[in-house]
């Protein structure tokens, strides 16, 4: 038993840097069913910078009104190459499917004349199974 | 007796050796699946220079620079600017000023100057020129001070 949860820590361990390095956030699409009221989705923002970077996750909707979502955590500071993992619950708000985008949004360079701020974000479909 | 030991041994050993002989090949498959994927890293931000007549604060103008972001994607996504909604502009400043937000790129895709989403089909790399341009009209103008405006570029 005990060998058994050190391999699944090691997996674990292992698996979280394929999954998520080298991209601002992955994954870009999704598609998820769901039996409660809500859907959830674990993105992984990843920072490519060699600077630690403030990183904000925000939810829209398909006319990038802001959507009333858990996020955890929603403003974050992300080490330089580093990536974790943020947890969405998106709300169905009554509808039967709701498609949302999950935005990461940087500003690496803040304090310029014109800062540019990057925006990733990836497009997700909810389905309510009754 | 001894002649049907020595022969069954022989054979034995014969067979023994044919299936040692025996070689066996198995393919070990691999699978990986690469999801769309997009990342920009911001290499310099944009500067921007006053017209002489006032009445533009670009980074098309002499002296300005565009902002530069590496992009690489799987393809599959498209890549926009939103208006531009947030500023810092001198207290002087009084009038509006419109802000026109726009990209080009070059590498794997080749864009002209836009200021509308492209999609990106095919994988690749490129350098995306992100550019800012603030105008005012009539008989207003540009006052001495900073301004600051942001660009969002976005890939999805």
């Amino acid at each position: 038993m005990k060998h058994a949860r050190i391999l699944a820590a090691a997996l674990a361990v292992g698996l979280i840097p394929i999954a998520a390095a080298a991209q601002s956030m992955s994954p870009m699409r999704g598609e998820v069913n769901s039996f409660t009221d809500a859907f959830a989705i674990r993105v992984f923002p990843a920072n490519p910078y060699d600077q630690k970077i403030k990183v904000e996750i925000h939810v829209y909707d398909q006319d990038f009104q802001p959507v009333d979502a858990r996020i955890s955590p929603a403003v974050f500071q992300l080490g330089a190459q580093a990536s974790r993992p943020v947890l969405v619950v998106v709300p169905f708000g009554g509808a039967a499917e709701r498609k949302v985008r999950i935005c990461t949004e940087s500003i690496p360079f803040p304090n310029q004349q014109t800062q540019i701020k990057a925006q990733i974000c990836g497009k997700f479909f909810g389905h309510r199974k009754s | 007796m001894t002649l049907f030991r020595t022969a069954f041994g022989a054979a034995l050993l014969v067979a023994c050796l044919d299936q040692a002989a025996l070689a066996t090949t198995q393919n070990v498959i691999f699978n990986g699946t690469i999801t769309a994927t997009c990342t920009l890293v911001i290499a310099t931000n944009g500067t921007m220079t006053v017209s002489p007549d006032l009445q533009s604060l670009s980074s098309h103008n002499s002296g300005g620079s565009a902002g530069t972001v590496t992009l690489t994607t799987t393809g599959g996504v498209s890549l926009s600017v939103d208006p531009v909604t947030t500023t810092t502009v001198p207290a002087a400043d009084t009038t509006a000023t419109t802000w026109t937000p726009t990209y080009s790129s070059s590498g794997t895709h080749t864009i002209a100057e836009t200021g509308s989403a492209t999609s990106l089909t095919a994988p690749g790399a490129d350098v995306v020129s992100v550019n800012l341009a603030g105008t005012k009209g009539g008989s207003n103008r540009f006052a001495s001070g900073n301004y600051q405006a942001t660009v969002t570029l976005r890939c999805e």
